[in-house]
Formats: structure tokens, sequence, C-alpha cells
């Protein structure tokens, strides 16, 4: 037995969850440039529904694939196949469960998990199952991990210890007060991306290796270097956060310290641009490189913006503006959204052994969604600039500062609509894809795509 | 380097140091977390402590979901200003702060919240204003990129 068709499911609900979470984003966006509109859905319910189902989106996109992919890396079955089954119901049951709350108005929790802390314990629960099953059959392959699943692993553990983090106001101490609740709180948001960073880096990683065939990129010494760079600024970087948050000092300036790192792949970015060019021409005409050459653009990006945000000076007219969201929503949707359409359209392909979705499919989506991204991004950007100087340099009062906002908000809102209309259509294509019913029987009998060990290191 | 196979894939030493590294900085993170969870974070009393009301103020600011259009410290959703001196500002203080919650403006929806709850939502937002001051106005550059309020927990 495999769990081939329950990680497909996983996907798939992912990909819905996707288009939902998108379709509240451009609700949330309107309302912020015509107040009252879709009064069914006010601004206090649609945040927590577009955050909480994009990020479901990141998180089963993943996870699916993390089942799909570990039996056929490891040349092992899962562990525990039915388990998967399990933690997919757990999951989706929570998640109604939770678009319930929001849909209610309960509330109780914190930002990002804004439904009732009891409802995180099931979340919490039901990942174990995933860290059962991931380290019983990771650990069935032989020979030293490959980076991509240390990655994994390290996704998997930390993503459980910054949740777990992230509730710790729940236990409440005699000498509690409003600082440490933020740093706290914003220590496990750092870590909490940074984790599911992990397992979207590392999926980018293993879909590369199978469809080049080259088993040695995961398994260099650059790959363990940048491994453990990231590994290192999820673990210290995260209070570039809370610069302005009266913490002791100490790891605010670490903090600064660590983030810098970064500037070394930048610079190696930079450096292999011209090589990286040459590699999206030749591939132009392949479905999952583009998505993954794109992905390569997004990272520059946003690494770019990240890093510049992080020098304290900037920060200080930065934070608090909507550059943060541009942050934001530059990483989740052009790193992480899109490797994960790489490997959902290269997953769905390979499940069903054919192409089932080719470029010429994805054409349209593939451009509104780069396209509209860009321009989304560049209003943010414009937004924060506007407010951050206004903020910092003047003591104009909040309602004049909006004001000089908000038409940066309205060509958000507009390219936000180009940017729907992109994963609408690449959404679309992914379902396509995905839903079809294989056969009982070939599961188990075909394997796909298995890249099987130079000879030399079979023993 | 990262052409063919890799001589440490038949692991050895390399991979011995790979847990090596990758164990040393779990441990320090441990520190640095047990440092987060408490000196590092500990404050004067009365300078953003919680107190009985501040507590509960606490949990209606979560079951209304002020966070989605609200920040502290330039932390939250941005539809709404940032609260964190709200109560101590000048023109505004806890009277202004009350009314708006309990009858909203224009832009913000009244959420349906008690004269009760408001008095432990003011106290909340009291105990922010006590802890500090957002944003920082004044431009105090250092060399290092750092400006010189992130250099102490003093009021500013
Ligand atoms: C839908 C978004 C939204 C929600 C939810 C919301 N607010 Fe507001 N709030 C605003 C906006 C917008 C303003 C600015 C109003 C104006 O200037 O007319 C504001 C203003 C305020 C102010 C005055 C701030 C100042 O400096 O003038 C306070 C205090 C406040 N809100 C508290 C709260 C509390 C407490 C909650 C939760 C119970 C809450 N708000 C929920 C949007 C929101
Ligand atoms: C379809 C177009 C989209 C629109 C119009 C949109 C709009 C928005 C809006 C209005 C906010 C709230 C900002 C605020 O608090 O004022 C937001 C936040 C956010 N969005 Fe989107 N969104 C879109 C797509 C996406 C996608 C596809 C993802 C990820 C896969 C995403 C990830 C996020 C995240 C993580 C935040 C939280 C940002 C923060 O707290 O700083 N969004 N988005």
């Amino acid at each position: 037995m495999t769990a081939d068709r329950d990680a497909r499911l996983f996907v798939l609900l992912g990909v819905g969850a996707l288009w939902a979470g998108a379709l509240f984003g451009v609700v949330g966006s309107w309302q912020h440039v015509v107040p009252g509109i879709f009064d069914a859905v006010p601004f206090v319910k649609a945040r927590p529904l577009h955050v909480s189902l994009v990020v479901a989106w990141i998180f089963m996109a993943a996870v699916g694939g993390v089942y799909y992919y570990l039996p056929r890396l490891v040349d092992a079955p899962l562990h525990a196949p039915r388990l998967v089954r399990l933690h997919l119901w757990l999951w989706v049951g929570t998640g109604l469960a939770i678009l319930g709350s929001y849909a209610l108005g309960r509330f109780g929790g914190r930002e990002y998990w804004e439904f009732p802390p009891w409802l995180g314990a099931v979340v919490a629960g039901s990942w174990l199952l995933l860290v059962y099953n991931f380290f019983r059959t990771a650990f069935k392959g032989k020979g030293p991990w490959p980076a991509y699943l240390w990655m994994w692993a390290t996704g998997i553990a930390f993503f459980l210890f910054t949740f777990l983090e992230a509730y710790t106001w729940l236990w409440q101490r005699p000498d509690d007060n409003v600082v440490r609740d933020l740093t706290v709180q914003w220590k496990a948001y750092g870590a909490l991306t940074g984790s599911w960073n992990m397992l979207v880096y590392g999926t980018s990683m293993v879909v590369m290796e199978r469809i080049s065939g080259d088993r040695s990129v995961a398994r260099s010494c650059t790959a363990f270097l940048l491994f453990a760079l990231g590994f290192t600024n999820l673990l210290f970087g995260w209070a570039h956060h809370v610069y302005p948050v009266p913490s002791a000092p100490w790891l605010r300036i670490l903090a600064y310290a660590i983030s810098m790192t970064e500037w070394i792949i930048l610079a190696r970015i930079i450096r292999q641009w011209r090589h990286t060019m040459q590699g999206a021409i030749d591939h132009r005409g392949q479905l999952v490189h583009r998505f993954l050459y794109a992905s390569e653009l997004w990272v520059f990006l946003n690494l770019g913006l990240a890093l510049l945000i992080s020098i304290p000076a900037i920060n200080l007219f930065s934070h608090g503006t909507h550059i943060t969201v541009a942050h934001a929503m530059g990483s989740t949707i052009g790193i992480n959204t899109m490797i994960l359409f790489a490997s959902v359209f290269h997953l769905a392909n390979d499940a069903r052994g054919m192409p089932a979705v080719r470029v010429a499919d994805t054409r349209w989506g593939f451009r509104l969604l780069n396209g509209g991204l860009m321009l989304f991004w560049l209003s943010l950007i414009g937004a924060g600039l506007v407010k951050g100087w206004y903020t910092v340099m003047t003591d104009l009062p909040f309602q004049q500062i909006m004001e000089r906002v908000v038409p940066f908000l309205a060509s958000f809102a507009v390219w936000g609509l180009v940017l729907f209309m992109g994963i609408t259509l690449l959404a679309w294509q992914a379902v396509r894809a995905l839903w079809w019913t294989a056969p009982r029987s070939t599961a188990t009998t075909r394997s796909p795509v298995i890249i099987t060990p130079p000879p030399t290191l079979q023993s | 380097m990262e052409r063919g196979v890799p001589e440490e894939e038949g692991g050895g030493w390399r991979a011995v140091h790979r847990r090596l590294i990758f164990f040393g900085l779990v441990v320090l993170f441990v520190v640095q977390t047990g440092l987060t969870w408490t000196s590092s974070t500990r404050v004067a009393e009365g300078r953003g402590t919680l107190d009985e009301a501040a507590r509960r103020g606490r949990q209606v600011y979560q079951e209304f979901n002020c966070t989605a259009c609200h920040q502290f410290y330039g932390l939250g959703g941005y539809m709404g200003p940032d609260l964190t001196n709200v109560t101590r500002a000048e023109g505004k203080g806890p009277a202004y702060a009350k009314g708006i919650i309990l009858h909203g403006t224009k832009r913000m929806p009244a959420l349906g919240v008690s004269a009760a709850q408001a008095d432990d939502l003011v106290a909340y937002l009291d105990a922010w204003a006590a802890s500090g001051t957002y944003p920082v106005r004044a431009v105090n550059l250092t060399p290092w990129g750092t400006y010189r309020e992130m250099h102490t927990t003093d009021d500013r």
C-alpha cells in the first residue's frame, strides 16, 4: 500500500485553499480602498481567512510533496501509509473548524493563529503524525542524508517547536509583561516562516534533482553550507522583526549581525546570474523549470529587500508599514508559491505517468501571476515608503498619512486582481491534473521515475 | 566540487562534522530561548507588567481580533493605527480610547465591546504605553547602521 493518493489529496486541497485564500485577499485589499465594501465579510474576518488559508496552502502542498517524494527518495515505502490519511482528515477537520470559527467571528488566538487555542492543539497533534512517519521513513535510506532531507527534517521539527512556542502565552506567569509577550511571539513567528521555508526549499531541491537526474547538487559542500547559513538565520535572525521593542539590546543586535550573513547568498546569486539566465533561456520550454527559474528571480528581489529592511537605520522607516506586507507576500507568493507550483505540476504529471499539464496550459497563468505580482509588490513598497516617511519625519495624524497612502493601495488592489486571475488559471490546471482516480493497482506496481543511485554507491 | 559523485557520500568524518555543527547550533538556540523567555525580556514593575484588568484586556483584545487592524510596536495588521502609546499620547488618553472602542468611528467598526470589557482593554493598552515609545521619531543613527534607541531599554 502506498499513500500516493492521500498525498495527492493533500496537494489538491492545498490548491483549493490557495484559491480561496487569494479570494479573501482580494476582498481585504479592496476594503482598504473602498471602506465598507463586501460588508458580508468584514476585514476583521477577511484578514485571518486570507492568511490562514494561504498558509494552509503552503503547508499542504509541501507536506503532500514530502509524503509523495520521500519513499521515492529513500527507495523504501512510507513507514505508516495509513497515518497519512489520518493526518489528512485531521487537518481537513481542523481546517473547517477554523474557517467556521472565523466566519462566526469566534477568535481568541493571536496574529496568524487567531482561532480559539484548543484548535491549535489538534494542529500540533496531527503534525506529530508527520514527525513520526517522516523520521521512521527517512532513516530507512542508506548513507548520509542529502541536504534536502536535512532541510525537511529541520522544517518539520522546528515547525512543531515554534508552533508550541507561539502558544506559550497560555502559560500565565506572574512576571508576564507586554515586552516579553511580543518578543516571544515574534521569536516564534520568525522561526515559523524559517521552518516552512526549509520545507519549501527542500522541495525545490528534490524537484530539481528529479528533473535533472543530477544527484550531486544536493550532496555538495555548497548545499550544506547554504543549509547551515539558512538554519543559523532561522535560529537567531528573528529579532530583526522586533528592533523597536525594548527587550535586552543583545537580542536585537545579534539578529542584525546574523541577518547580514545573508549578503553571502545574495552575492552568490549575483555571481551566478549569467549562468542562471542562460539556464532559464535554455529551459523556457519546460514547465517545471519555468516556475523554478521564476522563483530564483523572486529570491533575488525579496532577499535584497529583506536585507535592506534588516538594517536598523532603514528598518526605522520601513517597520510597521506595507513594506513588511510586500516582504511577506513577495516571499510567500514569489518564492514559496512559485516553487510549490513547480512541485505540484511535477507531482501531478509524475503520478499520472504522463504530461497532464504542459507549458502551453500554464502560459497565461504564469504571466499574470508574475507580472501581477511585480506591480502588486512595487505598489506595496510605494505605500510603505510614503507611510514610513510621514510617520517618522512628520507629526501628521494617522488618517492624513493614510490619505497619501491610499492611491498606492488602490494600485495594489488592482494588481491584486490580476494576480488573482493568474492564480485562478494555474489552480485550475493543477486541479485538472490532480483530479483523477488511479486504478487501485497501478500505484503499487508502477514506480515512476525513481532515480537509481550510481552503481558505485549500491552496496 | 559540485560535479560528479561527491566523496563524502560514503559517510565518515564529514557526516560527523555536520551533526556536530547542527547540534551545536541547536544548543546555542536553547540557551538563547531560555534567556528570551526570562531575563532578557524582564521589565521593571509598572513598565509593561500586566495587572488583573490588563490580563483580562489582553484576552478581550484577542477575542475581538483587534490585531487584524492594529499594531503594537509596529507589529500587526495595517488597516488602523499603531496603539502602543494611545492612552498616553498628547490629545488622546484613556477616555478617548474607550470612546473609540465603544462606538467606533467612520473607519473603525463598533465591535460590540461592553463597557467593562472596554475598561479592561484600556488597562491593557496602558500597559503598552508604560513599556516604551513607538514609533521612534528621533533619527539618531550610529556608524554601525543601528539607531541609538536600539541599544537601550531606557525610556526615550
Ligand atoms: C476593521 C479594522 C479594525 C478593527 C477590527 C479594530 N479597529 Fe480600532 N481602529 C481602526 C481604524 C481604521 C482606526 C482609525 C479610526 C479613525 O481615525 O477614524 C482605529 C482607531 C482605534 C483607536 C484610536 C487610535 C488613535 O490613536 O487615535 C483605538 C484606541 C482603537 N482603534 C482600538 C481598537 C480595539 C481595542 C479593537 C478591538 C476591540 C479595535 N480597535 C479593532 C480599525 C479597526
Ligand atoms: C490574490 C491576490 C492577493 C491579495 C489581493 C492579497 C491581499 C492581502 C491583504 C490585503 C493583506 C493584509 C494586509 C494588511 O494587514 O493590511 C494580506 C496579507 C498577507 N498575505 Fe496576501 N493577498 C493576495 C495573495 C496572497 C498569496 C497568494 C499569499 C501566499 C501564498 C499571501 C500571503 C499573505 C501573508 C503571509 C500576509 C500577512 C502579511 C503580514 O502580516 O505582514 N497573499 N494579503
